[in-house]
């Protein structure tokens, strides 16, 4: 369960986020949806200290930490409670995939080699990446690419994984290889909070679609109330331009 | 009335001028090394803005970079005895300079004088290495340390090799300086047997071929060691 209160941040003079409130419960997913610039991705990289937010609180779990009150220590619980998938994958270009995985699971979770290569090979089938274990990113494609980084952060069992636009970077024919597997482990009970502009994607998948503008959740429901029947005359703005968007025919 | 050129002449010294190779090699692959500790410390100063230490890390490379080699070799080879002798006189300690040899001081002077060019090398190679790889290393949960040692400095040695490469070849050759302190390596060595018959031209083309020969020893190393750090880019694992 992740829990956050009250987050603000601002970078020199813009204010981008306002005081965020937001709930995932355990085994939730919920997609993070919202304009440019509304302060999705700054709000997934303050959950897990990319970025300090300037006040606030957020729980991860069984820990908690305040905004004010942020040492290497926090950042090391933090980090130890989430996994993170970035848009532009991120992986370690000087790793193999198969190493993608077990890096961490060696380096930081203390495993044995032998262990962590099993737990790496075991997640890298789950994404159905195996037959490309001993591949240097360079050689992979983006949706690829994109599968390893979530095999690395299902490897490490977080208790949160964060998606900041998973698929924004793919070719189109790319992404559904790679919202497959999120499917996947959000049917697997993952925790995971989304940020997406795949709509259909949110409202197949999440359980939860919260909307933010203007640096604040301004509501979060269940995909059909938040799609159908949004409370805000800015979300259901949102939502149209977004319908809108795809019923153009050519 | 003797040759013009003498091939004999310069045949028979070859085997003198090479004694000069021990210090050669000595001098550069030390001074690259001690260099390279201080360049990467340099670098990370800079990267990171330590306060104070980055003022001193920018003074230092702006001086060392932007003297003569020769005019620093001159001044630790003065310098040096002259601060011992101050030390001395200040703690009533009695440092021997004179026990002190000459390969020494230039070993401190190549050392301090790579550091400082191998502090702007290193810190393009660091900076160059895409941002999110530091970022995804910490989403990971490894700290700054981990993260620096196991993902971005293999990176940045990629990037870095054909630089230190290119480097390392100049101060071999700049390391022929250090006569004029009066080590023995290989131009010190040239000069002897020169100055031993008057023959100096025969002399310094050994000295020529020899840098030469060593630096294409060098170079064929380097092609090897590219062909190693560069492997994620052959696609996969054999």
């Amino acid at each position: 369960m992740i829990d956050i209160r009250g987050v603000q941040k601002s970078f020199k003079n813009t204010v981008v986020l306002r005081g965020v409130n937001l709930t995932v419960e355990e085994g939730e997913t919920v997609a993070l949806i919202g304009s440019s610039g509304s302060g999705k991705s700054t709000l997934l990289r303050c959950i897990n200290l990319l970025e300090t937010p300037d006040h606030g609180s957020i729980t991860i779990g069984d820990y908690k930490f305040k905004a004010h009150d942020i040492s290497r220590h926090t950042k090391k619980e933090v980090r130890k409670r989430t996994g993170m998938v970035f848009q532009n994958f991120g992986l370690f270009e000087n790793k193999t995939a198969l190493e993608n995985v077990t890096e961490a699971l060696i380096i930081v979770q203390k495993k044995k080699k032998a262990e962590a290569i099993e737990i790496g090979r075991y997640y890298l089938d789950k994404v159905g990446m195996i037959n490309r274990a001993d591949y240097y990113p360079i050689a992979l494609s983006g949706g690829q690419k994109q599968r390893v980084a979530i095999a690395r952060a299902l490897a490490l069992n977080p208790q949160i994984i964060l998606f900041d636009e998973p698929t924004s970077a793919l070719d189109p024919e790319l992404v559904q290889e790679v919202l497959h597997v999120i499917k996947q482990a959000s049917d697997e009970k993952m925790t995971m909070l989304i940020v997406t502009h795949e709509m259909d994607f949110a409202r197949e998948v999440a359980d939860k679609v919260a909307f933010m503008d203007e640096g604040v959740v301004l509501e979060a429901a269940p995909p059909e109330k938040l799609f159908f029947h949004p409370e805000h005359e800015r979300t259901k703005q949102f939502i149209d331009r977004y319908m809108q968007r795809f019923s153009y025919s050519i | 009335m003797g040759k013009i050129f003498d091939v004999e002449f310069m045949i028979e010294i070859i085997p003198d001028i090479l004694k000069g190779i021990p210090y050669t090699m000595t001098l550069a692959v030390i001074s690259f090394i001690v260099g390279l500790f201080i360049g990467l410390i340099g670098a990370l100063i800079k990267i990171y803005k330590v306060p104070v230490l980055r003022f001193i890390t920018g003074v230092y490379v702006s001086f060392f970079r932007g003297t003569p080699l020769i005019v620093q070799i001159l001044l630790f080879y003065y310098g040096i005895p002259i601060l011992l002798r101050i030390i001395n006189q200040r703690f009533g300690t009695s440092f021997d300079v004179s026990g002190v040899p000459a390969m020494v001081f230039m070993l401190v002077a190549f050392s301090v004088s790579s550091g400082a060019y191998l502090t702007e090398s290193i810190r393009a190679a660091i900076i160059s290495v895409d941002k999110g790889q530091l970022e995804s290393a910490y989403s990971v949960g490894m700290n700054t340390t981990q993260a620096m040692i196991r993902i971005v400095l293999p990176q940045a040695v990629k990037v870095a090799l054909p630089v230190f490469a290119n480097f390392f070849i100049g101060l071999l050759k700049d390391t022929s300086l250090a006569f004029a302190a009066s080590v023995t390596e290989i131009m010190g060595q040239a000069k002897i047997e020169a100055g031993r018959a008057s023959r100096f031209f025969e002399a310094y083309i050994d000295a020529a071929l020899i840098y030469w020969a060593i630096c294409i020893i060098f170079e064929f190393l380097v092609v090897r060691m590219e062909r190693n750090v560069r492997k994620n880019e052959r696609g996969m694992e054999k």
